[in-house]
C-alpha cells in the first residue's frame, strides 16, 4: 500500500454521524443513532459496549459490509457511500483485512491457500518474505497443508489473523476474535494483534466484550444505545471494567 | 407429527418445488402417452364400430394362414378372393335386404403439380363404391357416386387439401398404368375425412373390378340383413351356399377383428413411447433421492431434536415419508394436467418424424389418472425411503453435537458388495446374451451393470472430478474452489451425476447403436447392389414401369423386385422375387452354394447361409411352402447366399412368384447401364415421368436415404431421451441450490474477505461443469459399451458392422458441459446475491 502524503495524514477510517435503523414504523430499531469517530492509523482501536449496543452495526458500516441509513464511512481517504458492490468488495479485498468470531475459513481451502486468498481472488501474488515472516510468528508453519477442520480453534484464528495481515491492509476489523477462545489462546492471539501494530503500524479496530481483551488496545470507545458514551486512552482493565460497569452491564 | 410433516413441507418448499418438478415432468410424459393411446385408440376403434354396424354379414375367403398378419382396415392381401356369382346367389336369399361385392387395390391420386399424392403412412386405396349407404362405411358428402368407367369418387381430406372441386379431371396412378377419371363425389370414412391418413379413390363397381384385375370375382362380399330377418337361420342358409374355401361371418366380427388389429399397431407405438416416459421417471427418482437425501442430512440436527424430545423413529419414518407422499401428489396432479397437452405435443412430435396419426378429441380414461398418480407418488416415495431411513437412524445426541455434511462419509460395504455383484452379475448377462444374441439377456445385463454403475460411482467420484475439473484451475481460486466442491462430498456429486449419467448413458447406447446401423445399412447396399439406378416406391407400383425401363437406351439390364408373404415350414415369412435375366449384372448375391440365376429361372428358392445353417438346409433340399392363393406345396432349394438384411432371407424367381401370388405389385426396378451414358438419370427421369409415385436414385443416394431414414428415427429417440437429460440437469440444479443454501455461510465469508459476484457464479459454475462433466464421461463410457453390446447382439437382425460414432459421442461431452453450465445459471445467481451480512450473522 502506497500512502500518499495526504492519506498519512488522514485517520485509517472515519464515521460521520453514522445512522443505521432497521425495520420501519413501530418495530424499527435504531441500531446507530449518530456515531462519529475516527480510527487513527497505527493505533488498536477497541470499541465496547454492552450486547445490542451497535458495535457489529457500526463495525459493519464502516467496513463496506453493510450501508448506513445515513452518515457517512471513509476507509482512509475513499468515501464508501460513493462505491458500488463491485467497488466496496474489491475495496475490502485489497484494504481491510477481516478476523471475525467464528467460522473465519473456507473449509475446502488449506491454511496457507486461506492466507493468501484474497490476494489469489485479486490475481496478485503476496510478498513471499512478509508471509514467511507471519506464519513463523504464529506458529503455524507446520499447518499450512492442513484444511481448517483438522486445525484448533486458536490454530484458526491465528490462520485468519495471517490472512487479515497478509495484505498489509488499511484497517483490520475484528468482530469478538477471541469470543470463542480459552484465555491461554485468547492471549496468544492479542498479543500477537499488539505486536502488528507495535512492530509494522498496522492500525486495528476490535470488537470485545471482555475488558482484558480490551486492555491491549490503545484506546477503548464505548458505545451504548447505538451512541458513543466515552473513551478511554491506554487503558488499563480495571478501567475499562469500571466504566462498562456505569453504562449498566 | 403430522403438523410437523406439513410445516417441514412449507419451509422447504423451493427445494421441494424442483423436486416436484422432475416428477411432474415425468408423469406429464407418462399420462401424456396413456392418453394419446386411448385417443388413438378410440378414434380407429369408433371408426370401425361405425364403419360395420349395419353390415350384417362378410362372405370372404379363409385366411390363408394361422399366423396373423398385419393388415390395414380394407387389407385382404392373404384371403382368396370369392367368386361374384356368390352375389347373385346370396341376394335371392330371403331375409337378404342387399349384397355388395367389394373390391380394392392400389390407387394414387396425382395433385394438379403433377406430384404423386402420398401423405406420411397411409397407404393409398382403391376401392368399388358401395351406392348402399347401410353397408358402405363410405359416406357421399358432395357430389354423386360413380356410374361410368370414368367417374371416381375421391376422400374428403384429399379434395380439401389439393382444392379438388366436382367435376375436376384428376389422374390416378394404378396398378397397370394410369388414367384420368372426373371426380363425381367427394366421400368420407365414417365420420372421419379419411381413413387414419389413406388416401380413397372409389370407382363403380364394375370398373373397380377391371383396375384391380378382379374381373368376375370380389375381394369380399357384405350382406344386409332385411330387418326382423332371424341372423343365425340368415348366416346357416348363407354358408350352405359357399364354396369350400370361402366362410361368412357377422359385421360384429370383422369390426373385432380390426379392431384387434389396430390395437396391436398402436399398442407397439404407446409402449415404445411409454418406456422413454418410465426412464424419465426412473431419472427422476435419482432427483429425489438426492434431495431427501440432502435435506435430511441438513436437517439431521432438527431430527434429533424431535427424537430427545420424544419422536419415535416410526413418527419420523412417517414424517419423511409422509412429505415424498404430498410432493409426489401433487406434482403427480399438475403432471396429469401437463399431460393433456403432452399428448398434443407427442403427437406434433411424431409427426415433424413422419408418423402422422388422425386427429380427434383427446380420451381422458380414469385409468391414466390412477396410472399416473401411482406412479408419480410410487417413485417418490420409494426413492425417499433410504433417505427416511436415514433420518431415523440419527440418534438424539446428534442434536448437542456440532454437525458438518461435508464429513464425506465412507461408501457403506454393503453398497460396495452389492454394486460388485451386480456389475459382475451383468457383465455374465452381457456376455452371454451378446455371444448367444441374445437381447433379453443383454436387455437384463445392461440394466444390472446401469444400476451397478450408479451404486459404484461415489467410489470414483472425488479422483474422476479432480481430473475433470484440472483445466478449470486457469479460472484462478473460483474455478479451483469450483473442482474442490465438487470433491469435497462425492456421494452427492455421484447421486447428482447419476441421474445424468443414465440419460447420457442411453443416449450414447443409441448413438452407437445407431452408427452400426448406418454403416451396416450402407454396407449392404455396397455388397449386394452392382445396379447404377433404383427405381422404387414406397408401396408397389405400376406393373408396366419395368418395361419402360428397360427399353431406354444404354440400359444393359433391369431386374424387378416383388416381395410377398408365404408360409415357410411353420412360420409367416418374407420371400422377395426377382426377374432372373438381368440378375447377374444389378444384384451381386455372393452365393456360398448351388446356382443363382439358373435356380431362380427353375423357380427353386434361394435360402441365405444363417437360415440355411439354422434349419439344416442345402441344395436339394425339398421345403414344405404355402401361399395365400395357391395354397400349400413344396419348393427346392436351389442355391445358398451370403446373409443379406437388405435382400432377406428367401429369394425365387419373377415367373413363380407371378403364379403363386394375386397381381402382386413390384417394390422396385435395379438398373444397370453401359458405362458412360451421360445424362441417363435425366432420360429416365424424363421417361418415368407419368409415374410420379416413383423415388428414382443412383446407388450412392439409395445408400444415403438408407442411412438418412436410421437418422430420422434416431432423431425420433433422441428427442424422446432428451426429457430424461432435462429431469437430471434439474437434478444438477437442485443439488447446486441445496449447496449454496448449505454454505451461505461460506460464501459470505468469500464475499467479505473479497470475493466478487462474478467470482462467486464462476465458482458455483466450475462445480456444475464438473458434475455435468462426471455424469457425462461416465454415460458415454458404459453407453457405448452396451451399445456395442446391443449391436453385437443383433448380428443376426441386420446389424452386420460395428460403429462407435466419436464425434457424436465427444459432442455429447461437451453439449453435457454446456448444459451443466445452463443448470448452475440459477444456483450460481442465488449465490452471488446472497445477503453477506445476513450469511455472516448467521454464525
Ligand atoms: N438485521 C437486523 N435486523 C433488525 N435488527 C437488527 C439487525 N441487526 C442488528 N439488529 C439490532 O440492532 C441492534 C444492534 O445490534 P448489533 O450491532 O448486533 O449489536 P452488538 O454487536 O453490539 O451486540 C440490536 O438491537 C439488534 O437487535
Ligand atoms: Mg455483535
Amino acid at each position: 500500500m502506497v500512502a500518499t502524503q495526504q492519506a498519512a495524514t488522514l485517520p485509517a477510517a472515519r464515521a460521520v454521524e453514522l445512522t443505521k435503523v432497521y425495520g420501519t414504523g413501530d418495530a424499527a430499531v435504531r441500531a446507530l443513532d449518530g456515531v462519529s469517530l475516527e480510527l487513527e492509523r497505527g493505533h488498536f482501536t477497541a470499541v465496547m459496549g454492552p450486547s445490542g449496543s451497535g458495535k457489529s452495526t457500526l463495525m459493519h458500516c464502516m467496513a463496506g459490509l453493510d450501508r448506513p441509513t445515513a452518515g457517512h464511512a471513509f476507509i482512509g481517504e475513499h468515501e464508501l457511500d460513493g462505491l458500488d458492490d463491485a467497488d466496496l468488495t474489491d475495496l475490502r479485498r485489497d484494504r481491510i483485512g477481516f478476523v471475525f468470531q467464528s467460522f473465519n475459513l473456507v473449509p475446502m481451502l488449506t491454511a496457507g491457500e486461506n492466507i493468501t486468498l484474497p490476494a489469489d481472488l485479486a490475481g496478485a501474488s503476496v510478498e513471499r518474505e512478509w508471509f514467511d515472516a507471519l506464519v513463523r510468528q504464529l506458529g503455524i508453519v507446520d499447518r499450512l497443508e492442513h484444511r481448517p477442520s483438522e486445525l484448533s480453534g486458536g490454530q484458526q484464528q491465528r490462520v485468519a489473523c495471517a490472512r487479515a495481515l497478509i495484505g498489509r491492509p488499511e484497517l483490520i476489523f475484528a468482530d469478538e476474535p477471541t469470543g470463542n477462545l480459552d484465555s491461554n489462546t485468547s492471549t496468544e492471539v492479542l498479543g500477537f494483534l499488539r505486536d502488528a501494530v507495535s512492530e509494522h503500524g498496522q492500525s486495528i479496530v476490535m470488537v470485545t466484550h471482555d475488558p482484558l481483551a480490551a486492555a491491549y488496545a490503545d484506546r477503548v470507545v464505548f458505545l451504548a444505545d447505538g451512541s458513543v458514551a466515552g473513551e478511554i486512552r491506554s487503558p488499563s482493565a480495571d478501567a475499562v471494567l469500571a466504566q462498562m460497569k456505569k453504562l449498566g452491564r | 407429527m403430522r403438523r410437523i410433516t406439513l410445516r417441514g413441507l412449507l419451509a422447504r418448499k423451493l427445494r421441494l418445488a424442483l423436486t416436484a418438478l422432475a416428477i411432474v415432468l415425468g408423469v406429464t410424459f407418462v399420462s401424456g402417452t396413456l392418453v394419446l393411446g386411448d385417443t388413438l385408440n378410440r378414434t380407429l376403434g369408433d371408426l370401425v364400430g361405425s364403419v360395420y354396424q349395419h353390415v350384417s354379414f362378410e362372405i370372404r375367403g379363409k385366411a390363408a394362414f394361422n399366423e396373423k398378419t398385419p393388415q390395414g382396415v380394407t387389407g385382404t392381401a392373404d384371403r382368396k378372393p370369392v367368386p361374384e356369382s356368390i352375389a347373385a346367389e346370396v341376394r335371392r336369399l330371403p331375409g337378404v335386404a342387399d349384397v355388395f361385392g367389394s373390391v380394392g387395390g392400389y390407387a394414387q391420386f396425382v395433385a394438379p403439380d403433377g406430384s404423386s399424392i402420398d401423405d406420411g403412412a397411409g397407404k393409398n386405396l382403391g376401392f368399388a363404391y358401395d351406392p348402399n349407404s347401410q353397408l358402405s362405411p363410405f359416406r357421399l358428402v358432395a357430389g354423386r357416386a360413380p356410374t361410368t368407367a370414368h367417374d371416381v369418387v375421391i376422400d374428403k381430406a384429399t379434395a380439401t387439401k389439393y382444392h379438388f372441386a366436382l367435376g375436376d379431371p384428376i389422374r390416378v396412378l394404378l396398378p397397370d398404368g394410369q388414367s384420368t377419371f372426373t371426380i363425381t363425389g367427394i366421400v368420407t370414412f365414417g365420420d372421419s375425412n379419411t381413413l387414419a391418413g389413406d388416401t380413397l379413390a372409389g370407382f363403380e363397381q364394375t370398373t373397380a373390378q377391371a383396375l384391380f384385375n378382379s374381373r368376375g370375382h370380389y375381394d369380399s362380399i357384405n350382406v344386409l340383413a332385411a330387418p326382423g330377418a332371424d341372423n343365425v337361420q340368415l348366416q346357416e342358409a348363407i354358408s350352405r351356399l359357399l364354396p369350400t374355401g370361402v366362410e361368412v361371418v357377422s359385421g360384429q366380427a370383422v369390426a373385432n377383428e380390426l379392431t384387434d388389429a389396430v390395437d396391436n399397431e398402436l399398442s407397439f407405438l404407446s409402449t415404445a413411447l411409454l418406456i422413454f416416459a418410465l426412464i424419465s421417471l426412473f431419472v427422476g427418482g435419482f432427483t429425489i433421492f438426492n434431495t431427501f437425501t440432502i435435506t435430511v442430512g441438513q436437517r439431521t440436527r432438527e431430527l434429533a431434536l424431535l427424537r430427545v424430545v420424544g419422536a419415535s423413529r416410526r413418527q419420523l419414518m412417517r414424517s419423511v415419508l409422509g412429505e415424498a407422499a404430498l410432493t409426489g401428489l401433487a406434482a403427480s396432479l399438475i403432471g396429469l394436467g401437463l399431460g393433456v397437452l403432452a399428448a398434443l405435443g407427442l403427437k406434433a412430435l411424431l409427426g415433424a418424424f413422419g408418423i402422422s396419426l388422425p386427429s380427434a378429441p383427446l380420451v381422458f380414461q380414469a385409468r391414466t389418472a390412477i396410472v399416473a398418480i401411482a406412479v408419480g407418488v410410487g417413485v417418490t416415495v420409494v426413492s425417499a425411503i433410504v433417505p427416511a431411513r436415514r433420518a431415523v437412524r440419527v440418534p438424539p445426541v446428534a442434536a448437542l453435537v456440532e454437525h458438518s455434511e461435508d464429513q464425506p462419509a465412507a461408501t457403506p460395504r454393503r453398497r460396495i458388495v452389492a454394486g460388485v455383484v451386480l456389475g459382475l452379475v451383468g457383465l455374465v448377462a452381457l456376455i452371454a446374451g451378446v455371444s448367444g444374441a441374445n437381447l433379453t439377456l443383454v436387455g437384463v445385463g445392461s440394466g444390472a451393470m446401469l444400476v451397478a454403475r450408479a451404486l459404484l460411482a461415489r467410489l470414483v467420484a472425488r479422483p474422476l472430478a479432480d481430473v475433470l475439473g484440472r483445466p478449470l484451475r486457469m479460472f484462478g481460486t473460483p474455478g479451483k474452489l469450483g473442482r474442490q466442491n465438487s470433491m469435497r462430498n462425492p456421494g452427492r456429486t455421484a447421486q447428482t451425476a447419476a441421474a445424468l449419467m443414465i440419460g447420457i448413458g442411453l443416449v450414447s447406447t443409441i448413438a452407437v447403436l445407431g452408427a452400426s446401423l448406418s454403416t451396416s445399412a450402407a454396407d449392404q447396399v455396397d455388397s449386394a447392389v452392382t445396379a447404377d439406378y433404383l427405381v422404387t416406391s414406397s408401396g408397389g407400383f405400376s406393373r408396366s414401369v419395368p418395361a419402360t425401363v428397360s427399353g431406354l437406351p444404354g440400359v444393359t439390364a433391369t431386374t424387378a423386385v416383388y416381395r410377398g408373404q408365404f408360409e415357410f415350414g411353420n412360420s409367416l415369412s418374407s420371400l422377395a422375387a426377382v426377374t432372373p435375366a438381368g440378375l447377374a449384372r444389378t444384384v451381386n448375391l455372393h452365393m456360398v452354394d448351388g446356382s443363382g440365376t439358373p435356380a431362380l429361372a427353375a423357380g427353386r428358392l434361394l435360402v441365405d447361409a444363417s437360415t440355411a445353417s439354422s434349419d439344416h438346409l442345402h441344395v436339394g433340399s425339398v421345403v414344405p411352402v404355402r401361399f395365400a392363393q395357391t395354397g400349400a406345396g413344396t419348393m427346392t432349394v436351389g442355391g445358398i447366399y451370403k446373409t443379406n438384411p437388405l435382400i432377406g432371407s428367401f429369394v425365387t424367381g419373377e415367373q413363380f412368384f407371378l403364379a403363386h401370388f394375386d397381381t402382386p405389385l413390384p417394390s422396385g426396378v435395379l438398373v444397370k447401364v453401359t458405362r458412360g451414358t451421360p445424362g441417363f438419370q435425366a432420360r429416365l427421369n424424363r421417361r418415368l415421368a407419368a409415374y410420379p409415385n416413383l423415388t428414382i436414385q443412383t446407388r450412392a443416394q439409395f445408400e444415403s436415404q438408407q442411412k438418412a431414414s436410421i437418422n430420422q428415427l434416431l432423431g425420433l429417440i433422441y428427442v424422446l431421451l432428451a426429457l430424461a437429460v432435462m429431469i437430471a440437469l434439474i437434478g444438477i440444479v437442485n443439488t447446486l441450490m441445496l449447496s449454496v443454501f448449505e454454505r451461505t455461510r461460506e460464501i459470505g465469508l468469500l464475499r467479505a474477505v473479497g470475493m466478487r459476484r462474478g467470482q462467486v457464479r464462476a465458482m458455483v459454475r466450475s462445480e456444475s461443469v464438473i458434475v455435468a462433466l462426471f455424469g457425462a464421461v461416465l454415460g458415454v463410457v458404459v453407453g457405448t459399451g452396451i451399445g456395442l453390446a446391443l449391436a453385437s447382439a443383433l448380428r443376426n437382425n441386420g446389424v452386420t458392422n460395428l460403429s462407435v460414432p466419436v464425434p457424436s459421442l465427444i459432442a455429447f461431452v461437451i453439449l453435457s458441459a454446456l448444459l451443466g453450465l445452463l443448470a448452475a445459471t440459477w444456483p450460481a445467481r442465488r449465490a452471488a446475491n446472497l445477503d453477506v451480512l445476513a450469511a455472516i450473522a448467521s454464525q
